[in-house]
């Protein structure tokens, strides 16, 4: 038993303590405090409504990740191919800066009823959305690191004759993608979130309609089995993501 | 030329060109409506749209004030406290690796499904929208705080400790200084984050806000009132970003290139 403890990274090991202490600590207060449902449900009788709604909740799960994933990838190429853009031809950066910005000053969720008119309630619509908060994240995160070298290493590249992309490809992008890849991991989870506001506002299907539908019916248990579902989703979506990162990051 | 002068000529300057800039996108727009035929459905005139708030200010002036107040609560709380927890888990292993999982997992959590039940906890007070702002904000701050703390040169690092200072001068004289422009990249951040966790904060049933605005105007399909509400929005969200973005020019001044 202590050789199998022990062979667990002790991060991981202080990580789990955590975790069983909030759980523990929150199914004692709501049992011991008898809480009613629809202000804190125990954990037991959320889990117990998952087990029993495991094919709607996993149904709907599916939707909103695939709808976050996709979102998540394009967002990811559009932010990173602008900043390299604004980085390639520093003219347009006066254009494109205050353009990005501009539109980036108005919250994400702020586009959301817009989307919805233009794209439908169809899934199209949380794609865009999704798309559009992941893009500017990674889209400040990549131009922040492609700024970040230092300015003797351009000089000294370009006095041995190395042109902007050739600086770009082995200075700038090596140096920006720990950077990028952190906006990344911020991303992962906002993607979710996004994914799940734009489904309350209007969908088909999905965790967001889920939980929009069972707080109408007043049914809390529901809610938190969806809550439970969407952030165990979002969670193996970050760890994957991480996953990638450690992998092709190295020298971090 | 002083430096102080510099800096102001440096703001005056930028704020010329935001305000040229803006002029620009404004006559762009307008002109696109007009020229490309776009219907109204999908995209108004922007002089429509500014009449339209100019006409009946009141409640646009009143869901401005009440989402920025939401805003700037949450944003506050949760930068303080981002900071706070950067700094503690920079120190102290054992709680990063009991607690920085935990805080990761609170984030996978969709803050707004959860929204509902914070709007029954807390009521529909101004309090309930700057705790889910908060919720949203704090997350990166600490995120970017530890990974800038991280970051600093061991070389740096070795010097300081060599010359006899301790654990709190090197946070203070070192460590922090070296973070900054990390921090600021998630503050630019979180005044956004913070302001869409107040709109979205608003949609459980509250009656002022410019969340509010936007979902009503979804409803009755008024596009000019949606426009309205995202220019509010967009208003907001720009001069506080220049707020934080005119603070970072001024606190890291050693990184001259900054928006």
């Amino acid at each position: 038993m202590t050789t199998f403890l022990s062979r667990i990274p002790r991060s991981t090991r202080r990580a789990a303590t955590g975790l069983l202490g909030i759980v523990i600590l929150w199914e004692c207060a709501t049992r011991g405090l008898d809480l009613p449902s629809y202000v804190l449900p125990s954990v037991s009788s959320i889990l117990q409504a998952i087990v029993e709604q495991r094919s709607v909740l996993l149904g709907a799960a599916w939707i909103t990740v695939m709808e976050a994933v996709l979102g998540f990838l394009a967002g990811t190429a559009a932010g990173v191919s602008l900043a390299i853009f604004i980085t390639m031809l520093p003219f347009t950066r006066r254009a494109m800066l205050p353009l990005a910005t501009a539109l980036n000053s108005v919250p994400v969720v702020a586009y959301a009823p817009l989307i919805l008119l233009w794209f439908g309630i169809g899934p199209e619509s949380k794609v865009v959305m999704v798309a559009l908060a992941v893009g500017f994240t990674v889209f400040l995160h990549a131009l922040s690191g492609l700024d970040r070298v230092d300015q003797r290493a351009v000089d000294l590249m370009r006095s041995f004759g190395a042109d902007r992309a050739r600086i770009l490809w082995r200075l700038r992008i090596p140096a920006a993608i720990p950077l990028t890849a952190a906006g990344m991991r911020v991303s992962t989870v906002r993607s979710m979130i996004v994914a799940i506001v734009t489904e309350m506002l209007g969908a088909t299907g999905g965790l967001g309609w889920t939980i929009y539908q069972s707080v109408l019916q007043i049914d809390f248990i529901q809610v938190w089995a969806a809550i439970f579902v969407a952030s165990a989703a979002s969670l193996m979506f970050f760890g994957a993501v991480t996953v990638v990162e450690k992998r092709y990051v190295f020298w971090r | 030329m002083s430096t102080q002068a510099a800096f102001l000529h440096s703001v005056t300057r930028s704020a010329l060109q935001g305000a040229l800039m803006v002029l620009a996108i404004g006559l762009f727009w307008e002109g696109l409506v007009l020229f490309a035929d776009i219907k109204p459905h999908y995209l108004p005139r922007l002089s429509v749209i500014l009449t339209s708030i100019f006409s009946v200010p009141d409640a646009y002036v009143a869901g401005f004030l009440r989402t920025m107040t939401e805003t700037l609560l949450g944003f506050a709380i949760g930068a303080l406290v981002g900071v706070m927890n950067g700094v503690i888990f920079s120190q102290s292993r054992l709680l990063r690796e009991t607690i920085f999982p935990l805080f990761v997992i609170s984030q996978t959590i969709p803050v707004i499904a959860f929204g509902a039940v914070v709007v029954l906890w807390f009521g529909n007070t101004i309090l309930a929208k700057a705790l889910i702002a908060f919720y949203l904000t704090f997350f990166p701050v600490t995120v970017n705080t530890l990974n800038g703390l991280d970051a600093v040169d061991r070389n740096q690092e070795n010097l300081l400790r060599s010359f006899g200072a301790n654990r709190w001068q090197l946070l203070l004289r070192l460590q922090l200084p070296a973070a900054l422009p990390q921090i600021f990249v998630a503050l630019r951040l979180a005044c956004t984050l913070s302001l869409l966790g107040a709109i979205a904060g608003e949609w459980f049933g509250d009656t002022v806000g410019l969340g509010v605005l936007l979902l009503q105007a979804m409803y009755n399909e008024h596009m000019v009132a949606l426009w309205a509400a995202i220019l509010m929005s967009g208003l907001l969200g720009t001069s506080f970003y220049g707020l934080v973005a005119l603070t970072e020019r001024h606190v890291v001044f050693w990184k001259a290139e900054q928006l």
